[in-house]
């Protein structure tokens, strides 16, 4: 498999407007791998993390998501609507503008007429030219800090084509590229993608199969395969582990065993390391008004996102075992 | 081996500022209980206030001129409080501006005419004509010659020239006695209080502000600690005098003096930290620090450079210290300057050199002159002694021009072509009037209104007996300033994709909206906000942005003034005034009700990013860098940081890639607070909660408790439209 990041493909026509669903641009992010990135959210992902902060990147079709505090009760959306979605209740019963979200069809012609931005459609069907034209209009920010692109989701592996063309065009432009993966994914997938990949940013979030497969809807056994092999020779990799108190804090020791031998087989065959670095990503409640908006309920309910004196302990924790390992 | 290490303030060092500190919140708790909230919005200035000091000025009853002021300014100098605190290493203090204390008006023949003046009020505009201050002197003339260096000067040139009307001479010589006389003044306040004074440290220390004063009152400064004395009083005089501003390049000047102490073994650093925290407790003067020499072959970065920050992030108060950025800028300069903003929360502008040097050269100036205009105004830069750069005192309100050409077409062509040309025809009659305008104040302001001061520290003011404005230094710039660039490109995008693309409003509609002032159309006023606005990737506001710049940098540059082709050159820059400037103009097609403000500067509106490309700073960057006049005269660009993004790691070198990027595109000004939300909102809520917090306003920083409610409003609506 070629590790080196060099590759001759080019950004022909038929790549460029090969489409795909994304969901945010988010430029000038500086915790989604090195230096200052433009971060781009695909929509669509393979797992069910009952901790998600984007649940409006799970699903890749459009999302509504509705925020009342803005409605102004101009009634356009009603008006629009094809299939009566939207009720206003009886005064009796509340007077409240609300969704009946069984019957919408994510058509999103609400949200055109919705100038006071209360209904919002989340995804958008792009070309891979569009992202690339964004990425590169930040090359200069990008050119003083060491920094690129990174693709996120969601999960950017399971829009493989798009990813690709994505890919493609942005090696061409000279940008730095970094794939942030929970790499639930065959292995196919990754050698397709994987000369145009200069690091990637891999998401451990259990290891037992069965608390991964309680946690997030799959096991792990073949995102831990895929993991032994993007950590070789030549390729950075950045390792994340999501800590949720109550879901996934027992699993730590034994994620810290799988990374150790990771360490250990690459230290056997002359090599300083296996991956670069561990970021441990504490639970937070952003996402909380989120699901509100989307309608769904919030499976974190009640999770009391961890101190920083308690994520600080997990890192000493890691340290402890000999990791690189940090809070960004 | 540069010394770039934080200096470490012993005790006694680390007293006397955390006092000076202390000193300055009660000074100006003072000073808002008994002159008012509000009244120092358009800048925090150092002035001790003294309620009970009366002035009586001589000649009242004709207000202008250069014996009516000198006579009059020097025996304010004499007469005016002085002030001296024994926690400073620096005496003195201005105690407010000249003109609160006496009129200083016109010859009712020099006023503007009529006509003139109609159009400047049609327009909101702000002429600039009979504008102050806007110009910096070479400190270094004051600093070699001293104050009786200074006299002897005048005294020779008036004997070389021998005019027939001594006015001017006789004036600027007023100016100096008034202010030995002060300086005088200052050390027998200092050697009265060191006489009361039971403390044995504080004792000698206002005997030797007593003995520093009495030299310094014939003689040029021999150390570090005397020239921030010297600087000091420049300060004051320049202050009291229309409120001018303008240092120069703080670590280059005082470097000589610093070094030679230091040679000498007289001063430490954590001293001379505080003889700096002195010079800014006694004002706020902008001043410049590091930059390229003029030959471009390094940058200035000193160890002053170091103390000079570690001055302000110890003192704490609203000080005005640009970091120049160059690539060759020393790194750790740069990297300690936003070390001490995420811990204070504001600290030093960044002035950048691509934008301000390479586009000063594009008027027909050599680069190696550029290189030495430096950052000493909130946002603007001039040649120190060598150029009069009246800027920041036009305001030529586009949108304005832009509400005139919408009646011009509601019975006509209702087309956008026809909008845009009315438009630029009414941008070319507010800058034309401007020209007018400064032709005037070329012939009439130094026989009115002279800048005695500044005209001291010119190169070529006293050899040739002219007043700064007229030809008494060699380079003469008159700026006109742009406003409201992201309120006319929105109200343009606004109409191109409601009204023509998507036929969601008529004309007619659009027409009868406004005129309602939205009243009544809240759905209509969100849709036409609601569009793709300036700043956001891909919106067609960005060329209607490009065009209107374009014409208005064409407009002004194309030529001179009418009558003495004075060179103009063009900016987009808005103070803080933009509710000032929004007040009088009527609803605009881009959401904006009447009376409310307009854009800032060359900005997107608060706001702009929504959809799948979210807000970022540099979304924003970009787009002021694209839409910079081009001719080194600045458009800042405002960052509102929140601190948790910063803290986490890797935050300052994504600032430092984003300063450095901002200056490689073109970028001339980057003002940087870092706010926390929490803070931010108690403080605006109830500022007293908050009486320390320092924001950085546009070019100038300020006690967030000092600005009035819309002031406060524009910090909020800037941090919070992208993280609320």
């Amino acid at each position: 498999m070629n590790n080196t990041g060099k590759n001759q493909a080019i950004f022909t026509p038929e790549l460029a407007v090969t489409q795909g669903v994304i969901f945010n641009i988010q430029r000038f992010s500086i915790h989604d791998g090195p230096g200052v990135r433009t971060a781009v959210f695909f929509k669509g992902c393979n797992l069910r993390c009952k901790w998600c902060h984007n649940p409006e990147s799970i699903e890749h079709k459009p999302s509504l998501e509705f925020y009342p505090a803005k409605c102004i009760g101009c009634g356009a959306c009603f008006a629009v609507c094809p299939v009566s979605a939207h009720i206003m209740q009886p005064i009796g019963q509340g007077g409240e503008h609300i969704i009946d979200r069984s019957k919408c069809i994510r058509c999103l012609e609400c949200t055109d007429t919705c100038y006071a931005g209360a209904l919002v459609g989340v995804g958008q069907t792009v070309t891979a030219e569009y992202v690339v034209e964004n990425v590169k209009s930040e090359m200069p920010y990008y050119q003083h800090s060491g920094g690129g692109v990174t693709f996120s989701g969601g999960e950017c592996m399971v829009q493989p084509n798009f990813l690709y063309a994505v890919l493609v065009g942005c090696k061409e432009a000279g940008v730095h590229t970094a794939v942030d993966t929970a790499g639930n994914v065959p292995w196919e997938f990754f050698q397709r993608i994987d000369s145009f990949v200069d690091m990637y940013l891999y998401d451990v979030k259990a290891a037992s199969p069965e608390v991964h497969r309680a946690m997030t809807g799959a096991g792990n056994e073949l995102i831990i395969d895929n993991l032994k092999k993007i950590c070789r020779p030549g390729k950075r990799v950045w390792i994340r582990i999501p800590y949720v108190p109550g879901f996934n804090d027992g699993e730590i020791p034994g994620i810290a065993d799988i990374l150790c031998e990771l360490e250990a087989e690459a230290k056997s065959s002359g090599r300083e390391y296996a991956f670069e670095r561990v970021e441990l990503l504490p639970y937070h409640k952003l996402g909380a008004s989120k699901y509100e908006a989307l309608g769904i309920g919030d499976p974190t309910d009640g999770t009391v996102p961890p101190t920083g004196a308690e994520a600080e302990r997990v890192v000493e924790y890691l340290r402890g075992r000999g990791l690189r390992a940090y809070k960004p | 081996m540069l010394n770039t290490e934080r200096t470490v303030l012993r005790p006694v060092y680390a007293e006397r500022i955390k006092s000076l500190h202390d000193d300055k919140l009660a000074i100006n708790d003072f000073k808002l209980k008994t002159i008012g909230v509000g009244k120092f919005d358009i800048d925090d200035w150092g002035f001790v206030y003294f309620p009970d000091f009366k002035f009586e000025p001589i000649g009242a009853d004709k207000p202008y001129g250069y014996r009516y002021i000198g006579t009059n300014f020097r025996r304010f100098l004499e007469q005016m409080p002085k002030y001296v605190n024994k926690n400073s290493a620096l005496g003195g203090a201005w105690i407010k501006p000249i003109t609160d204390y006496m009129p200083i008006g016109w010859a009712p023949e020099d006023e503007p005419p009529e006509e003139l003046r109609a159009l400047w009020r049609k327009y909101d505009t702000y002429p600039g004509f009979g504008a102050m201050n806007h110009c910096a002197g070479d400190i270094n003339i004051g600093l070699q010659l001293g104050w009786g260096g200074l006299l002897e000067k005048v005294r020779y040139y008036r004997k070389l020239n021998n005019p027939v009307d001594t006015a001017f001479y006789d004036c600027e010589e007023d100016i100096i006695l008034g202010t030995q006389a002060f300086v005088a003044g200052v050390a027998a306040e200092a050697r009265r209080m060191a006489a009361e004074e039971a403390d044995p440290w504080f004792k000698k220390n206002l005997l030797e502000i007593a003995q520093m004063n009495e030299w310094l009152i014939y003689n040029p400064p021999r150390t570090l600690r005397e020239a921030c004395q010297f600087i000091a009083h420049f300060q004051t005089i320049d202050r009291t005098y229309f409120v001018g501003g303008a240092l120069g390049q703080l670590d280059e000047m005082l470097r000589p003096y610093y070094e030679r102490d230091k040679a000498a073994g007289l001063i430490e650093d954590d001293e001379a930290v505080w003889y700096l925290a002195s010079l800014f407790f006694n004002d706020t003067h902008y001043s410049q620090i590091a930059g390229l020499t003029p030959d471009g072959s390094r940058d200035m970065t000193s160890r002053m450079s170091f103390l000079v920050l570690d001055a302000m992030h110890y003192l704490r108060i609203p000080i005005n210290i640009a970091v120049r950025v160059s690539d060759l800028v020393h790194p750790e300069l740069l990297r300690r300057a936003l070390e001490y903003i995420l811990e204070d929360g504001t600290g030093a502008s960044f002035s950048l050199n691509k934008g301000i040097e390479e586009g000063y050269a594009r008027n027909g100036y050599p680069i190696q002159l550029a290189r030495q205009r430096i950052k000493v105004g909130c946002n603007w830069c001039a040649i120190p002694g060598r150029e009069y750069p009246l800027q920041d005192v036009t305001r030529a309100n586009m949108a304005f021009a832009f509400w005139h050409a919408l009646q011009d077409i509601r019975d006509g062509e209702r087309t956008l072509e026809k909008l845009f040309e009315r438009t630029c025809h009414h941008i070319k009659v507010i800058v034309d009037s401007i020209k007018q305008g400064y032709d005037l104040h070329y012939e009439r302001v130094g026989r009115n209104r002279p800048e005695v001061v500044y005209n001291l520290f010119m190169h070529g003011c006293i050899e040739r007996g002219l007043n700064c404005s007229e030809g008494g230094v060699d380079i003469l710039n008159f700026n006109i300033d742009g406003v409201g660039l992201a309120t006319v490109a929105d109200s343009f995008t606004a109409i191109e994709q409601r009204v023509i693309k998507e036929g969601r409003l008529s004309w007619d509609e659009l027409y009868r909206i406004l005129d309602a002032n939205y009243e009544g159309y809240e759905n209509e006023r969100l849709m036409l906000k609601n569009i793709s606005r300036f700043g956001a990737p891909d919106s067609p506001a960005r060329k209607w942005a490009l065009a209107i710049r374009d014409f208005f940098v064409k407009t002004c540059k194309e030529s001179g003034t009418p009558k003495y082709n004075l060179p103009i050159i063009p900016g987009l820059f808005s103070h803080g005034a933009i509710y000032d400037y929004g007040k009088k103009l009527p609803a605009t097609p881009n959401g904006r009700k009447a009376g409310e403000p307009i854009s800032h500067s060359s900005e997107p509106d608060p706001g702009f990013a929504t959809g799948l490309n979210t807000f970022s700073p540099t979304l924003k960057a970009t787009a002021v860098a694209e839409t910079q006049p081009g001719y080194g005269n600045s458009a800042p660009l405002h960052l509102d940081i929140d601190t948790e993004m910063l803290e986490k790691h890797g935050g300052i070198d994504a600032l430092i890639a984003l300063i450095h990027a901002h200056n490689n595109m073109g970028g001339t000004l980057i003002n940087l607070n870092c706010l926390n939300e929490r803070i931010l909102r108690e403080a605006h809520e109830n500022p007293s909660t908050h009486p320390d917090l320092i924001v950085r306003v546009t070019g100038y920083s300020a006690f967030f408790a000092s600005l009035s409610k819309s002031y406060r409003q524009q910090i909020i609506d800037r941090f919070l439209s992208k993280n609320g």
